[in-house]
């Protein structure tokens, strides 16, 4: 496939599954035989704070990091972690989002007015992004049967939104294989309510 | 995600340290060795789930120095060897490395160097590469997965041939970049080995014969720089061959090099060098020759660019070498492309691809709403009760923390780590804080720490009448890495059976006379243990003792409890913010007209039951509570 280049990061805190669901996403560029690069966090940066995988897929990728400005989707599975991205967003970036805000324990400690989901919403429009798509995904989650399938949910949201650039069914496909036997049925079940959340 | 050992010419999705891990299956791998630490320890991770199948041998040993140790005793016996360590844990291994290049190895030995520019989860920026000139050892630097296997394979055999250890260094976008890899065959055997001694005196390093072997290694490099360094896989040119501006790079900045260059269309000759140490001098003095100028594209030090600078007066004295001396680009972080960008337009004045003042300000007007959201503590963390307990029992004492998640007490509202420094440093600064103040000390240490460098300063402080208190915060596991094994664990790397070595047994023996071992989930008891480990006259030990949570949930999981969070009873709460001021779990909710616990978060352990002083903290139907009923001790 003729794909130039496709930017995809997704944001959220660490715990979320958040690598998880970037694999799938490698997993299906990957099916279609296109070029990747994902970046991802390891180590003591991803306990519970903000984090972000990058992935690039297209003919050619040479770096594994975007550049500011150049995101085509960002998948937030927390909204103030889609704020975050903000030098990432621009006029070609559709924006999936939960709505579940968790604020860090660390705001009130410090005594940080954290935004609610309207003024997250007015700051990203700031941002120009193409679209904005948000979705209660941790309660689609735990209707599915487990909050933890949230990722799974933000994964079918991405898939029905239109907005990758992957046939048909090949995302789904690519999450049944990458899920553990044990959560499989779970994962597929979050991911069809999501999907289903967000088309028109 | 990708199947480590799928066939030959399979194409698998690896991250470069799977990679590098199947480099090795391809080269030929017999024993592999290793302490985990970030960004290096998914190589470890990789091979230890494949060990057993394949027939190698693999541990987690106690530190990066006995890690080498095993692998190069391995190597003097003919087999194939790997060990790998971020960039600090190399410190620690240093004293045996710097002997090693010049005894050499008979098997193939590789020593694979993972360096953290941007310190995303280490305590500095140092850079690697000045290790191998400095110990005289082959270093490789691949860009990518790709790279990173197949120069992991090509070091065993050149190792072998040259009969001295190949370093790989990489960096964190390198280690923790995914991208297809194709496969090649795996090679990797159980096969044993001999000692022989090639000569009598090969491993005797004594004056007159370490003498004799410093030259040998010299003359190893001169030949290694002639025959290896300045050919294809490792050295190669890419962009315009034409132009007259020239780009000189390696690793993870060659991959930013190549986008900002197609991003831009600017015309460059670029050099990617692949051996780092010896350097191609003649190669780079070749293409320097035909440049007006060159830029040079490295991440930290000026390594590469000093180097270029010295070839090119012997080469092309009038050609301009940019980079980090020149100001073009930064000493300091990571790069990105913007930072090629950046360097590029500073050289060359080009045009950006992307508006960067109007993404700036954009997202400057932003990020300001966006509260930090620094690494914490998870839900039900041990440490935050033992946090909790330090605080209201030893208020007053430095406390001197060390490497691991514990770290992260410096935060508020914990406040009980004053210095977190090196690997086992918290006892040994606390030896010394206890000969030079009067002053309560406390030394917070982890379980994994405490076997890696703890217990000499702990012999220290015994022996010489130290009076301080060591907590030895015991998660059972390699947390902050995830979860690996370590010698206290009933386990070993390959998921055999293991002597698990008793902390506290450890600790008696040392002459410790004060020794409490508690659950910290019971935050009176370990309140009291450290209160009368203070008063004690001489070295006291609390043991806190309590699985990781994130070992708990899995198991839970597993074995099919629903995780039921805790909930706060509003009838109850008075917004008194207690929990928050001195617990503060991230699953904690300030509503501003009282406090909530965010479900999605909660892993309901019941610990913070105990810190609300009007009983506001409730289970619900199906809420276990880990004290009480004993999960995770």
């Amino acid at each position: 496939m003729e794909l130039e280049e496709f930017n995809i990061i997704v944001s959220g805190v660490g715990g979320q599954g958040i690598l998880f669901a970037t694999n799938v996403l490698a997993k299906a560029a990957l099916k279609m035989g296109l070029d990747l690069t994902q970046s991802e966090v390891h180590g003591l940066s991803q306990r519970y704070g903000s984090i972000h995988t990058e992935l690039r897929i297209g003919k050619k990728v040479w770096s594994p990091l975007i550049l500011e400005g150049t995101l085509d989707l960002l998948i937030a599975i927390e909204p103030l972690e889609a704020l975050r991205m903000a030098p990432y967003i621009s006029e070609r970036t559709t924006v999936i989002m939960n709505t579940h805000i968790i604020p860090p324990v660390g705001a009130y400690l410090e005594r940080f007015d954290v935004p609610d989901l309207d003024e997250i919403l007015s700051l990203m429009s700031e941002l120009n992004p193409k679209k904005v798509i948000t979705l209660k995904a941790s309660e689609l989650a735990e209707k599915a049967g487990d909050v933890i399938a949230t990722n799974s949910v933000m994964l079918g949201a991405a898939d029905g939104s239109g907005a990758l650039p992957f046939p048909d069914g090949l995302l789904r496909e690519a999450l049944e294989e990458a899920s553990p036997p044990r959560y499989r049925d779970l994962n597929l079940r979050a991911f069809d309510l999501g999907r289903e959340a967000v088309r028109v | 995600m990708g199947d480590l050992l799928a066939p030959e010419g399979s194409v698998e999705v690896l991250l470069g340290n799977e990679a590098i891990a199947r480099g090795a299956l391809e080269g030929g791998l017999n024993v592999a060795a290793a302490y985990p630490g970030t960004p290096s320890t998914e190589i470890g991770e990789a091979l230890s789930k494949v060990a057993k199948k394949v027939g190698i041998y693999f541990e987690w040993s106690a530190n990066e120095k006995v890690a080498t140790e095993v692998t190069m005793a391995a190597a003097w016996s003919g087999l194939r060897s790997l060990t790998m360590m971020k960039h600090v844990g190399f410190n620690v291994a240093s004293d045996a490395i710097f002997t090693l290049a010049y005894a050499g190895v008979i098997g193939g030995m590789v020593i694979v160097s993972a360096d953290d520019p941007h310190a995303h989860s280490s305590q500095n920026e140092q850079d690697n590469r000045h290790y191998a000139e400095s110990v005289g050892l082959p270093m490789l630097e691949p860009y990518g997965p790709q790279e990173a296997k197949e120069f992991t394979r090509i070091a065993f055999d050149l190792s072998e041939k040259y009969r001295i250890p190949f370093m790989i260094r990489t960096t964190t976008r390198v280690s923790h970049q995914r991208a297809p890899v194709r496969l090649g065959k795996i090679t990797a055997s159980g096969k044993k080995g001999e000692f022989v001694l090639p000569e009598p005196d090969r491993y005797l390093q004594v004056g007159a014969i370490a003498r004799k072997h410093h030259k040998e290694l010299l003359e190893k490099l001169d030949r290694i720089r002639e025959e290896v360094a300045a050919k294809d896989p490792f050295l190669k040119f890419y962009g315009d061959e034409d132009s007259d501006f020239g780009i000189i790079t390696s690793g993870v900045s060659f991959a930013h090099t190549m986008e900002a260059l197609k991003l831009t269309g600017i015309k460059a000759k670029v050099l990617k060098l692949g051996m780092t140490f010896p350097l191609p001098e003649e190669r780079i003095g070749d293409f320097l020759s035909g440049l007006s100028t060159v830029l040079i594209v490295e991440e930290l030090d000026p390594y590469l660019e000093v180097r270029v600078k010295a070839i090119a007066k012997d080469y092309a004295p009038d050609v301009d070498v940019l980079g980090k001396l020149t100001g073009h680009m930064p000493r300091v972080w990571e790069y990105r492309v913007r930072t090629v960008l950046e360097g590029l337009s500073k050289a060359l004045g080009i045009k950006y691809p992307v508006n960067f003042p109007e993404i700036d300000r954009r997202s400057s007007k932003v990020l300001k709403r966006v509260p930090p959201r620094p690494p914490v503590l998870c839900p039900a963390c041990p440490h935050r009760s033992t946090g909790y307990a330090l605080r209201r029992a030893a208020g007053r004492a430095y406390f001197v923390g060390d490497i691991g998640c514990y770290a992260l007490l410096f935060q508020k509202p914990f406040r009980v780590e004053h210095v977190t420094h090196a690997m086992g440093a918290s006892i040994g600064v606390a030896n010394g804080l206890n000969i030079a103040t009067e002053n309560d000390v406390v030394a917070l240490i982890g379980d994994s720490t405490f076997f890696h460098a703890g217990i000499p300063a702990l012999i220290n402080a015994v022996h010489n009448k130290r009076k301080m208190t060591v907590i030895i915060m015991d998660n059972r596991t390699t947390a902050m890495t995830g979860h690996q094994p370590h010698p206290g664990t009933e386990v070993d790397a390959m998921g055999q059976q293991a002597e698990a070595v008793d902390i506290e047994k450890v600790v008696r023996s040392i002459g410790v006379d004060f020794v409490k071992v508690v659950d910290p989930y019971d935050h009176k008891a370990t309140e009291k243990a450290i209160r009368e480990a203070l008063k004690h006259d001489g070295v006291s030990v609390v043991i806190t003792k309590r699985e990781c949570a994130l070992l708990t949930v899995a198991r839970l999981r597993r074995e099919g409890k629903k995780i039921v969070p805790y909930r706060v009873d509003p009838e109850k709460c008075t917004y008194c913010r207690v929990c928050l001021n001195t617990f503060a779990c991230p699953a904690f909710v300030d509503t501003g007209k009282l406090v909530e616990i965010d479900p999605t978060v909660c892993f309901g352990c019941g610990a913070c039951v105990q810190v609300c002083p009007y009983d506001a903290i409730v289970p619900q139907e199906g809420s276990l509570n880990w004290r009480d009923e004993r999960i995770g001790v």
